[in-house]
């Protein structure tokens, strides 16, 4: 019997009458049963996946409307009025920057890029890293050898090392260019994840009666075996969101990340360090807060859909 | 065994040479070039800077047959000098030196020099060695020993008080981005507590001479103990920038390698034979979660490579990742392969301690 390995059915046939099991049609069962619904169900009862997710909405809110709302223009340099920057105060939320930048604004504007970089190339990696892993799996022999070789000279690189050269490679601090990079660059992890599944699912009864009644080779990679394995991609892209968002804030505020005429949280650290010894804290804190507190709510949504996407978890 | 070990040091020859290909194209394709150093001097010509980047056997703006050609002549099987595949002696130049080849190229063991200082890249590398095992090895050691602790302890004591502390101090640390943390302690512990040092390796103003050189090392041994004591100061933030982010992953991980265990039938077993609790939780649960745990951390000092470009240009410790990250600057490219060669060994030969290690200590795999 294949049905416990598929989640949506395991989930949702709970109910019904062990003859009405037998005789599902399997692709028509998995539309109407709602595999979401009861994931969203098990979601609900994570609460700090719920506070993450509310916080990481309004992070996302502020990051369309905020610069336009707000009344500085973070490039602006009007000059401040102490030596490493004004201290937050009523005009200056949170302080300005020694040039008088106001970081305030800085952190607004800055949501939009970070979160777009991580978001983005969140999903590149989740795009390149499911069809890679999907063709290794499925077909196996000497095209799954070499996927899986690549995925492990991807492995064997030490990440941050090969991105501060090839930051500078694609165009000069372009987001797109950032977005790019960071997604080539994360992928293979989702790409093992889906390989791994797809070996043990595609020997599954319910993926021998897709192939016995003729569905093609493509529907049954997407259609039949992917919907099964897609909980712990969701998870793994979380976390890929989250550590890209931290990895562009460090390559920016090395210098090597986004142009200087732009913002995004690294941005704005990236010479928050020389102001530390005047006392200005503000311009190092608030911006790094942003990160922490962002990356910490996808960390909790994440951890919230591991529990929801895992068919072992019932209500 | 030693067949397994045999076939994956051969499957590492391919990924770390793919390795070096791609980083060399990338570095050379990338804007901007070793040269641009001269572009504000009026007094060198064009032809000067020409001439320069021949005897690096480089060329401005190299087309894509150009960078295989520097590629080949970093590997060693290009003869630079002589214009060809073929060595002085007319022999291949890949050959071993005593055979009639090259000594050029990592394939003789020759790193390339420095475009930046002119020295041969190893010896800068080795130079900058200590410090970076001096920052990881304390770091290695703190941090294995603390999440270890904890998530035995948290898991042990599942749900208490302390397991649910450990939980959301992990997570909050597990976000925080790891530089900003280093900038965050800069802040409180050096600039307004002054209590530790917050750039350097070894006090300049008291020190013999600079960190790494021959006269450091013999003030070092004449006098130890203040010397000790200098470089312990400057490790506290460092490694506590280092090891907060690493242990709350860590701790996690520990935790459920450990529940894991101890819900096994064997801890049943020896707990109904009366065994004393103390003795089933470090006899039987810990042992067993040890192997997870163990094949973590392998893979885990790889990353530290990574986690030293974050602290040591963050507090300006001069060891390999502030070595990479001027090398980036100064687009030093032989000295940046050779740091990312090392680093790709490293990760690759740690993978396979991983899993030699997991074979040894696991009796139920068997690689065939």
């Amino acid at each position: 019997m294949a049905i416990p390995t598929d989640p949506a059915l395991a989930g949702g046939l709970a109910g019904r009458a062990p003859a009405d099991v037998a005789t599902a049609d399997v692709e028509v069962a998995l539309e109407s049963l709602g595999q979401w619904q009861l994931a969203w169900r098990r979601f609900k009862r994570h609460r700090m996946a719920l506070v993450g997710l509310g916080f990481f909405s309004f992070m996302v809110l502020v990051a369309i409307f905020g610069p336009i709302v707000l009344p500085y223009n973070p490039l602006n340099i009007p000059g401040a009025q102490q030596p490493g920057g004004d201290p937050p105060s009523l005009q200056h939320l949170f302080g300005t920057d020694d040039t008088g930048r106001d970081v305030f604004t800085m952190v607004v504007n800055g949501a939009r890029i970070s979160v777009a970089v991580g978001g983005f190339s969140m999903l590149i990696a989740g795009m390149v890293g499911v069809l890679v892993g999907a063709i290794s799996g499925y077909f196996g022999g000497w095209i799954d050898n070499v996927l899986m070789r690549i995925v492990d000279t991807f492995f064997a690189i030490p990440l941050l090392f090969v991105i501060l050269v090839a930051a500078r490679f694609f165009g000069e601090g372009q987001v797109s260019s950032l977005i790019l990079i960071f997604g080539l660059l994360s992928w293979p992890l989702i790409a093992r994840l889906v390989r791994a599944s797809f070996l043990s699912l595609r020997e599954a009864d319910f993926v021998e009666a897709a192939r016995a009644v003729g569905v093609k080779d493509a529907r049954i990679t997407f259609r039949h075996i992917l919907p099964n394995a897609i909980g712990p991609v969701i998870v793994a892209m979380t976390l890929i969101m989250a550590s890209n968002i931290v990895l562009e804030a460090f390559v920016s505020y090395l210098n090597f990340g986004i142009s200087p005429d732009q913002t995004s949280w690294g941005n704005a650290l990236a010479n928050a360090q020389s102001a530390l010894g005047l006392g200005n804290w503000w311009w190092a804190f608030f911006p790094g807060m942003a990160i922490a507190v962002t990356v910490m709510s996808i960390n909790f949504v994440g951890d919230g859909l591991r529990d929801a996407l895992d068919p072992r978890t019932r209500l | 065994m030693t067949q397994y070990i045999v076939r994956r040091t051969i499957q590492a020859v391919p990924v770390l040479f793919l390795i070096s290909v791609v980083s060399f194209v990338l570095m050379l394709q990338a804007p901007g070039g070793p040269a641009a150093q001269f572009n504000q001097n009026p007094h060198i010509s064009t032809a000067q800077i020409n001439k320069w980047l021949q005897d690096w056997c480089l060329v401005r703006q190299p087309t894509l047959a150009d960078t295989i050609r520097e590629y080949l002549g970093w590997l060693g099987v290009w003869n630079c000098s002589g214009g060809s595949f073929l060595s002085a002696h007319g022999l291949p130049n890949f050959l071993p030196p005593f055979l009639g080849g090259g000594t050029n190229g990592v394939v003789h063991g020759d790193f390339g020099y420095s475009i930046e200082t002119g020295r041969p890249v190893l010896s800068m590398i080795l130079e900058r060695l200590p410090a970076t095992i001096i920052l990881m090895g304390t770091a290695f050691l703190l941090w294995a020993t603390i999440a270890i602790l904890a998530g035995v302890i948290a898991a042990v004591k599942r749900y208490s008080f302390f397991d649910q502390s450990v939980t959301f101090v992990s997570y909050v640390f597990y976000s925080l981005p790891t530089f900003w943390l280093g900038l965050i302690l800069i802040f409180i512990f050096g600039v307004t507590l002054r209590w530790f040092p917050v750039q350097g390796i070894v006090n300049v103003r008291q020190a013999a001479a600079p960190f790494g050189t021959p006269a450091y090392w013999a003030a070092f041994a004449a006098n130890p103990l203040p010397n000790i004591w200098d470089i312990a100061a400057h490790l506290v933030l460092p490694v506590a920038t280092l090891i907060a982010v690493s242990i709350a992953g860590d701790s996690r991980f520990v935790r459920s390698a450990m529940l894991d265990s101890l819900h096994q039938d064997y801890v049943r077993t020896a707990r109904a034979k009366g065994i004393p609790e103390r003795q089933v939780i470090l006899r039987h649960a810990f042992r067993n979660a040890l192997l997870p745990i163990l094949t973590n951390l392998a893979l885990e000092i790889a990353f530290l490579f990574s986690g030293a470009i974050v602290t040591e240009t963050v507090f300006s410790w001069p060891g390999m990742g502030r070595l990479y990250y001027e090398g980036v600057n100064a687009r030093d490219y032989f000295l940046l392969m050779g740091i990312l060669l090392i680093g790709s060994v490293l990760v690759v030969f740690m993978n396979l301690v991983a899993d030699i290690a997991y074979a040894i200590a696991d009796p139920r795999i068997r690689y065939n």
